[in-house]
């Protein structure tokens, strides 16, 4: 129920960005109809692979690593 | 003038902090605890805007200088200072109350100064006494990550020293103003330096996230508002518009939040989500605008707010659950309902969901970076916004809260005082969401910004909305582990070690040698030379004084010969003499 209330809010985001106003464009970005929803979506999943993937062949280390 | 400083309000908390133990004595602790910070908030308002100008070898002093930009620092610090000793009630050890008010008067009285010594001071109080929160939590953890705390910050007091003699030397004035970027030389810098260290600008931000997650629950909700928005201040008032602050700032914003996606404790989480957020308001004030200032100003507002009542949330499930890493933690909506919700205020706040405080301020910065051009930071900030809202707005009370598991644990809810706390901080973050105009009254400049237009809704609801999708389709790549990361504390902590084992091993052994060596060739030569002075003493300089001595002896026994004491002998030498002369002089 919850998760297609959450997807019905996204839709309906989707379809609102046709008819928004634009007159405090920024840059280019904000003229191209659903940018910021791209950008949120592929923001979100580049930076899990990325700072997971980071943590994973590098950082990640036991909590007492400085204690040994 | 002199006697103008009692009104300073940090007299008011370090007053409050020393009486705290009588206080307590008499069973009152709780209701002193309210009554200080409540004084001091409706204080402020009253402050004349120069006041205690001190003179002091030479220097003018001025402990009080209140403006635009000061006042909306003062409102907030005071404002959370009573949050926080609310949110303190319950426990009962004075000293940790003590440390945190003489903490908040470190901080008030950085904001109030008008000179680079004050500045010092009292910058170099809020070290000393903040480190005591940290030290309260008793753990040897916690009194280990005190003492980097304290190393770190002692170093980046004496840069700032360093700055300020320098500067001194130059323009024979201390006056804290705002500092051209044109005429900045090496002494301003070494200033800047000294402030970007307590505002956690990367490369040196490795201090925050190593302390505040061992600090007192108590502790950490004063820690993560005072220490780093002092230094927001501090370069809004010197260093608006330099141009390293802008970068800098922007890469704050990914660094610290691409940590809070993978880090494991819910405090280190949010420690390092300082230093995102942080992030912004150092971008604002290098990019310089009176909007970007205004929205420095703004955030650092609202983010005080949200930011303390995160970690009273989570401070709150520590207190009853004695446990922070999410992946130990699962399934505690239902015993602790209120903190959920107070939390989740604070997550969506800080993500900047309409009709919070983050929308409001939050979106100003990144405005005010677009209304400048400067696309590459706009898009760093808003990849931060991305973040934030993946790491403290999903994911952290998603794991805490709710989960794919069940811890298992079944805790009480947070003490009423805790619920307070939380309360008025819930409160301030949607009041302000709804009213923005309270907290824009009080920016430096005017505001003509409107965050509620349909275009930004629009932009907010998609960027959060499918923020929230993509966390979704993966979450079980962020399942937690048990872990922690590597960041650049690395250096001093490995370094430390090196230190120690230089000095264990190579440093010892030489000393070892060395004082061998002293043993056998040293020590002989040293007692060899010492038995020839010794000769040197008795044949040479004691036989010449006793030759000398023997001499005295002998002329005086001649010269007592003739001083026979008869009066006859020395007229008649006398009339002999005294002949002699009369034929000497007669006779030439």
């Amino acid at each position: 129920m919850l998760k297609w209330l959450f997807m019905a809010i996204l839709a309906f985001c989707l379809v609102f960005d046709f008819f928004a106003e634009r007159h405090h464009a920024h840059f280019w970005g904000d003229h191209v109809v659903e940018f910021w929803a791209m950008f949120g979506l592929a923001g979100c999943m580049g930076m899990i692979v990325f700072c997971k993937g980071l943590s994973h062949v590098w950082l990640e280390r036991d909590t007492d690593h400085y204690d040994k | 003038m002199t006697s103008s400083i009692f009104m300073h309000p940090a007299v008011l908390f370090i007053f409050g902090a020393m009486l705290l133990p009588l206080f307590k004595k008499f069973n009152a602790q709780k209701i002193w605890l309210v009554v200080v910070p409540l004084l001091a908030f409706i204080q402020i308002k009253y402050l004349p805007s120069s006041f205690g100008c001190v003179e002091w070898l030479g220097f003018k002093l001025q402990f009080g200088r209140v403006d635009q930009l000061t006042m909306v620092f003062l409102h907030v610090f005071t404002l959370m200072a009573l949050i926080g000793s609310i949110f303190g009630l319950h426990v009962k050890e004075s000293g940790q109350h003590a440390a945190a008010w003489l903490y908040v008067a470190g901080s008030l009285g950085t904001t109030l100064a008008g000179d680079y010594l004050v500045v010092f001071i009292f910058w170099e109080l809020m070290a000393f006494a903040s480190v005591f929160l940290v030290w309260y939590r008793k753990r040897k953890r916690s009194i280990e990550a005190g003492y980097r705390y304290l190393l770190v910050h002692t170093a980046g007091g004496l840069i700032l020293l360093g700055g300020i003699f320098l500067h001194y030397q130059r323009v024979h004035d201390l006056s804290f103003v705002a500092v051209s970027p044109d005429s900045a030389t090496l002494a301003e810098y070494l200033i800047m330096i000294g402030f970007m260290l307590n505002a956690a600008v990367p490369p040196i931000h490795a201090w925050l996230p190593d302390a505040y997650p061992e600090a007192t629950v108590t502790g950490a909700v004063f820690m993560c508002a005072f220490t780093t928005k002092t230094a927001v201040y501090v370069l809004a008032r010197g260093f608006a518009g330099f141009e390293t602050l802008a970068i800098m700032g922007a890469i704050m914003t990914l660094y610290g939040v691409f940590y809070a996606v993978i880090e494991n404790d819910a405090r280190r989480i949010l420690a390092y989500h300082i230093v995102s957020q942080v992030g912004y308001m150092v971008c604002g004030v290098g990019i310089g605008t009176e909007m970007a200032v205004n929205g420095a100003c703004a955030h650092a507002y609202a983010h005080i707010l949200y930011k303390a009542l995160l970690f009273m949330g989570i401070g709150s499930v520590l207190e009853m659950t004695g446990r922070s890493k999410l992946s130990e933690l699962g399934g505690l909506y239902k015993y602790m309902p209120f903190t959920m919700i107070f939390t989740v205020i604070g997550g969506i706040s800080i993500s900047g969901f309409p009709l919070t405080s983050g929308f409001i301020s939050k979106s100003m910065i990144i405005s005010a970076a677009g209304a400048d051009h400067r696309l590459i930071i706009m898009s760093m900030l808003a990849l931060a916004a991305v973040g934030t809202f993946l790491s403290v707005g999903i994911k952290l009370p998603y794991f805490v809260f709710f989960g794919p598991k069940d811890s298992g644990i079944k805790p009480k809810e947070a003490h009423w005082n805790m619920q307070l706390g939380m309360f008025m901080g819930a409160f301030m973050c949607i009041f302000l969401g709804v009213y923005p105009e309270y907290l824009y009254n009080m920016l430096p400049y005017a505001v003509h910004y409107h965050p509620y237009n349909s275009y930004h809704l629009a932009e907010t609801f998609h960027l959060l909305g499918f923020t929230a999708l993509g966390f979704y389709l993966m979450v079980r790549y962020l399942t937690p582990h048990d872990v922690s990361n590597l960041d650049l504390d690395w250096f001093y902590r490995r370094g430390a070690g090196w230190f120690m084992w230089t000095a264990r091993n190579p440093i010892s052994a030489t000393n070892e040698w060395v004082s061998n060596i002293y043993q056998n060739v040293g020590l002989r030569f040293t007692m060899a030379l010492a038995r020839a002075l010794s000769w040197f003493d008795w044949e040479g300089i004691d036989w010449a004084l006793d030759g000398s001595a023997k001499g005295v002896v002998k002329g005086g026994e001649q010269v007592r010969q003739f001083q026979t004491g008869k009066l006859q002998h020395y007229i008649g030498a006398a009339v002999a003499l005294l002949f002699l002369v009369l034929i000497v002089v007669v006779l030439i």
